[in-house]
């Protein structure tokens, strides 16, 4: 699945969401540091980061349910930092999903629009629209005890939806989902986000999930958003170490970069061509994708490494090949197990084999 | 029972300036002031009612009384060391006695019972914890006073035990310390109960069937195991039967006769009739004095042996 | 039979635990002392004679004289009366502190948490004399307010000791998700979170209604002389000579805190939640 909408952000247009230089402090340590974002109007954004980075304290900062220690928060273009959460046109999808237990599926979706004055008539029927949205027809009249996690999280999200919000902000909603289960929100999550158009702020920790869903992706780290762009790139042209390496496999290698090749300790030289923004003899990390390493069918041109077969590791559609290029240094490779590959052309462990990349695939990272 | 509290120390941090708008404080968007107006009506009230009537106690135990009998306030120490007079010593020294012998007997009932209801009793178990815990609420004194009945002179028990030759015609329960600790067993052996059974549920019944393995015989297993594992249990219980049993006075007053009396009967007394307030204060005093050592005594125990149990 | 072979040892049945004859001898006799005394009271109750020891017939003629007792009926009408005023005005108080001290994490929480747990390991005695004084030292007559203050003192801290544990379990995220859904915090706190805590709140409610009913201390040194609350003249009509009358109020002041504490325990039943023992082991 690609993303299909592009965000729609003219440069100048008012961000649906804005953290100016956004700090939180508990007890003389910072959560969150001096965080600057924008997020555009129907874009589907994502926080992602490992545990305890920050991402559920920014999310309640947008929500209004902990009070930034520095900053602003503006929600398209007003300054909301000291409105109380029912003030603002922001509504949460939480990760432990908080339903009224008392309420039925029906009042529960009911609930913000009864806070607001809505005319009975239209409540109705915009729960029932929502209700079909996402797919409760039938269960309306049931307490949330008696759903399935699935539906439940349903609950949640027709719950906050309904409400017709400008920015919908939700912490790990599939996290309590199995991973079946998972796969199929995340696709309908995707579509009803496409269908009612609203800015979509997503707090998740698995990777995956992020790359297929957003728009745009703000990886964390400690506090701090390390780098923020489009799946593509930050998968694929990380900028920073941990970036790097949070995001999906990779082989970091560290060495000196002179000449426009990076020289392994007491190894081979890897060939990365020119880069105008490091300096001549700095050390640096290279990092290339296992799928971007070739071991057979290469192309003309590219730069070719001399290794090792150390294992191999089969996972059905994939074989992953650990390589040694020198003492200590080994880097994974991955092949597609096609149909023209069979099993005799597998290499075994002793082999020596030849390693190709492009190096444009070939990251330099300075420390 | 919970007798300490968790003290949270975390407190939201002051909003600082922010986006150069001046240094006036912000008004929290999480609005955390609602919990401190909803803290406040009952804090309030306590502190008025229990706290400072508490105090008043401790100022009037200092008081002397005017010719109307009324309580002044002073700074007068002769109710203090009229609490050495052999008079009051005896009787503080007796209801230390009591409350003593109440726990330790409510210990030893309670342990075959909570050991039965916890372990033996199936799927009664529930309904047995209960029908021990609900006549612990009808009225005390209707049950002290079926209590007295049965143990009076020519009541149920003690014919039973003349058929058996037992007990003879002189024999009594009434009007002897031993009625009136078996007021205060009766009063109180649901405090002990409770948290004893709660220790012996929690408790990892594996633990029994190594003990057996271990030392064979049901009483050294009992020894060895059960009661090592239900300790804090026990000495809860020892605690919660102490505090009312030290502080009552309706037993010794349906059970006993003038040379059984208890501290409490005393305060009752300079109260309600004696009209010596500032006495009674004192006596009070007394009183919470050795509760308070009590319950210190306890939280220090449990202390250690959470301290001993993490090491 | 092969004399060599090793005779075949008794095999120990496993998992079968041998009965403890000594406890449950002990935990029979215990329960038939624990209700002897409350079925003599029931008993005698119903006696035709006068007499306290020897049961002489059936007859309901105590119950009759109670009925036509008009002070045992005002001093009726006054312990309900201060029952019902001390369930509502700690219910309330007790429900206030307990939220207010589980989410205030400041000194007033801290003090807060501190003085509430000071009556529980209070004895009552100690309790009458601090009330009885203070009323005198602010010159207060004794009546059936002064009851009522201190029962609701009395019963603040076992509210807010029952509800907060149940506060603490609550999940902080639903009542932000009612103010994320445009409540304020008043109406999350009416519409969220006292709806979640409502079988706790009615099973408190019920539980201080029969305390505060059956609870003879407080009221002796709090009450003034006319009308007294019916536990305090039960204790003088017991000290200076009984009347069967005694025993027919008795066993319906039994019956009805026994009916009320079932329904504490029964509460949370009703609302699909587990158990309703720890209601009382909490304490
Ligand atoms: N109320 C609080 N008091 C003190 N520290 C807190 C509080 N809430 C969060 N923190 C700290 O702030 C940091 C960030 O927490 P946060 O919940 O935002 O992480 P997260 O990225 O959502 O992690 P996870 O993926 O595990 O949910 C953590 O180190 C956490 O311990
Ligand atoms: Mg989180």
């Amino acid at each position: 699945m690609t993303p299909t909408t592009a965000p729609s952000a003219a440069p100048e247009a008012v961000p649906a969401v804005r953290l100016d230089h956004v700090g939180k402090e508990f007890n003389g340590s910072h959560a969150v540091h001096d965080l600057c974002l924008d997020i555009a109007p129907g874009e589907f954004f994502s926080l992602l980061g490992p545990s305890g980075c920050g991402k559920t304290t920014t999310l309640r900062m947008i929500g209004g349910f902990a009070d930034p220690t520095e900053g602003a928060v503006l929600l398209s273009g007003e300054d909301v930092t000291s409105l109380p959460p029912n003030k603002r046109n922001v509504n949460t999808v939480f990760q432990s999903y908080a339903l009224f237990d008392h309420l039925s599926v029906a009042d529960n979706i009911a609930f913000g629009l009864k806070r607001k004055g809505v005319p009975k008539a239209e409540i109705r029927e915009r729960v029932g629209a929502m209700v079909d949205l996402v797919q409760l027809g039938g269960m309306a009249e049931r307490k949330p005890r008696t759903l399935s996690g699935g539906q439940r999280q349903r609950v949640a999200l027709a719950r906050a939806l309904v409400n017709r919000p400008a920015v919908l902000l939700l912490d790990e909603p599939l996290a309590a989902l199995d991973l079946k289960l998972r796969r199929q929100m995340q696709v309908e999550l995707k579509q009803i986000q496409r269908e009612v158009g609203i800015t979509f702020v997503f707090v998740t920790h698995d990777q995956d999930e992020a790359l297929t869903m957003s728009d745009r992706v703000a990886v964390m780290n400690g506090g701090r958003v390390e780098q923020c762009g489009t799946p593509e790139d930050v998968y694929e042209r990380p900028e920073s170490r941990f970036v790097a390496a949070f995001m999906g496999t990779s082989n970091l290698v560290g060495g000196v970069f002179r000449d426009g090749a990076v020289h392994l300790d007491g190894g081979p030289a890897l060939p990365v061509g020119p880069r105008p923004g490091i300096a001549e003899g700095s050390a640096v990390d290279v990092s290339i994708r296992p799928e971007k390493i070739w071991l057979s069918d290469f192309e003309p041109g590219m730069p070719v490494v001399n290794g090792v077969i150390r294992e191999t590791v089969y996972s059905g559609p994939t074989t992953t090949y650990l390589i040694e290029l020198a003492p200590g240094v080994t880097v994974a490779a991955l092949e597609q197990n096609t149909a023209r590959a069979r099993m005799e052309d597998r290499w075994a462990g002793g082999e020596t084999v030849e390693l190709a990349y492009d190096p444009e695939h070939a990251l330099v990272l300075s420390h | 029972m919970a007798l300490r509290t968790p003290v949270r120390t975390e407190r939201p941090a002051p909003a600082k300036n922010v986006g150069g708008r001046g240094r006036r404080p912000r008004p929290s968007a999480a609005g955390a002031r609602i919990w401190t107006w909803l803290t406040l009506p009952g804090t309030v009230w306590m502190s008025v009612f229990f706290i400072a009537s508490l105090l008043l106690v401790a100022a009037i135990s200092f008081g002397t009384t005017d010719q109307l009998g009324d309580p002044r306030f002073g700074t007068d120490l002769g109710n203090l060391k009229a609490l050495a007079d052999p008079a009051y010593r005896d009787v503080m020294v007796r209801s230390l006695g009591y409350a003593l012998l109440t726990s330790v007997i409510c210990l030893l009932i309670a342990y075959p019972v909570a050991y039965a209801v916890a372990l033996h009793a199936g799927r009664f178990k529930n309904a047995l914890i209960a029908a021990i815990v609900v006549p612990f609420f009808a009225n005390y004194l209707v049950r002290m006073y079926g209590w007295s009945v049965l143990l009076s002179d020519d009541g149920p028990v003690l014919q039973l035990l003349r058929a058996v030759g037992l007990a003879d015609d002189h024999t009594k329960i009434l009007n002897t310390g031993f009625g009136v600790i078996a007021g205060l067993v009766y009063g109180f052996v649901v405090f002990m109960i409770i948290p004893l059974y709660a220790a012996m549920e929690r408790m990892d019944t594996a633990l029994i069937e190594a003990g057996r393995d271990l030392y064979g015989g049901p009483l050294r297993t009992f020894l060895f195991v059960t009661v090592p594992a239900t300790r804090q249990g026990a000495a809860a219980g020892m605690v919660l039967v102490f505090l009312p049993a030290m502080g009552d006075f309706v037993s010794a007053q349906f059970m006993g006769g003038p040379n059984q009396i208890m501290i409490g009967n005393l305060i009752q007394d300079k109260f309600f009739e004696g009209q010596d307030w500032p006495l009674g204060s004192a006596l009070t005093m007394a009183l919470m004095a050795v509760l308070l050592l009590a319950m210190f005594g306890y939280l220090r125990r449990t202390r250690k042996d959470e301290a001993e149990a993490t090491r | 039979m092969n004399p060599t072979a090793p005779p075949p040892r008794p095999r120990r049945r496993r998992g079968q635990r041998r009965r403890p004859v000594f406890a449950i001898a002990v935990t029979v006799v215990f329960f038939v002392l624990l209700y002897l005394p409350i079925a003599m009271v029931v008993l005698f109750s119903f006696n035709a004679q006068k007499s306290l020891t020897i049961f002489k017939g059936f007859s309901l003629r105590w119950y009759e004289a109670f009925f036509h007792d008009s002070v045992l009926l005002g001093s009726l009408g006054m312990s309900l009366e201060v029952s019902l005023v001390a369930m509502l005005g700690s219910v309330v108080l007790g429900v206030a502190l307990a939220l207010g001290l589980v989410r205030n994490k400041g000194r007033l929480g801290a003090y807060a948490g501190l003085i509430m747990m000071v009556p529980l390991i209070t004895p009552e005695i100690v309790t009458g004399v601090a009330s009885l004084l203070l009323f005198k030292g602010l010159g207060v007559t004794l009546n059936s307010g002064t009851v009522m203050i201190a029962e609701i003192t009395f019963s603040i801290s076992y509210v807010t000791v029952i509800l907060r544990s149940r506060v603490a379990a609550l999940n902080p995220e639903v009542e932000e998700a009612a103010m994320d859904l445009g409540a304020t915090r008043w109406q999350a706190l009416r519409l969220v979170t006292l709806p979640a805590l409502l079988p706790a709140i009615l099973a408190s409610a019920v539980l201080i209604f029969a305390l505060v009913f059956d609870d003879f201390v407080l009221a002796y040194f709090t009450t003034g002389v006319d009308p007294q609350p019916l536990a305090v003249r039960i204790y003088s009509a017991i000290r200076f000579g009984v009347e069967p009358t005694i025993n027919a109020v008795g066993t319906l002041m039994l019956a009805g805190s026994i009916t009320l504490i079932g329904l504490a325990l029964a509460i949370p039943r009703l609302f699909g939640r587990r158990g309703g023992l720890d209601l009382i082991s909490g304490e």
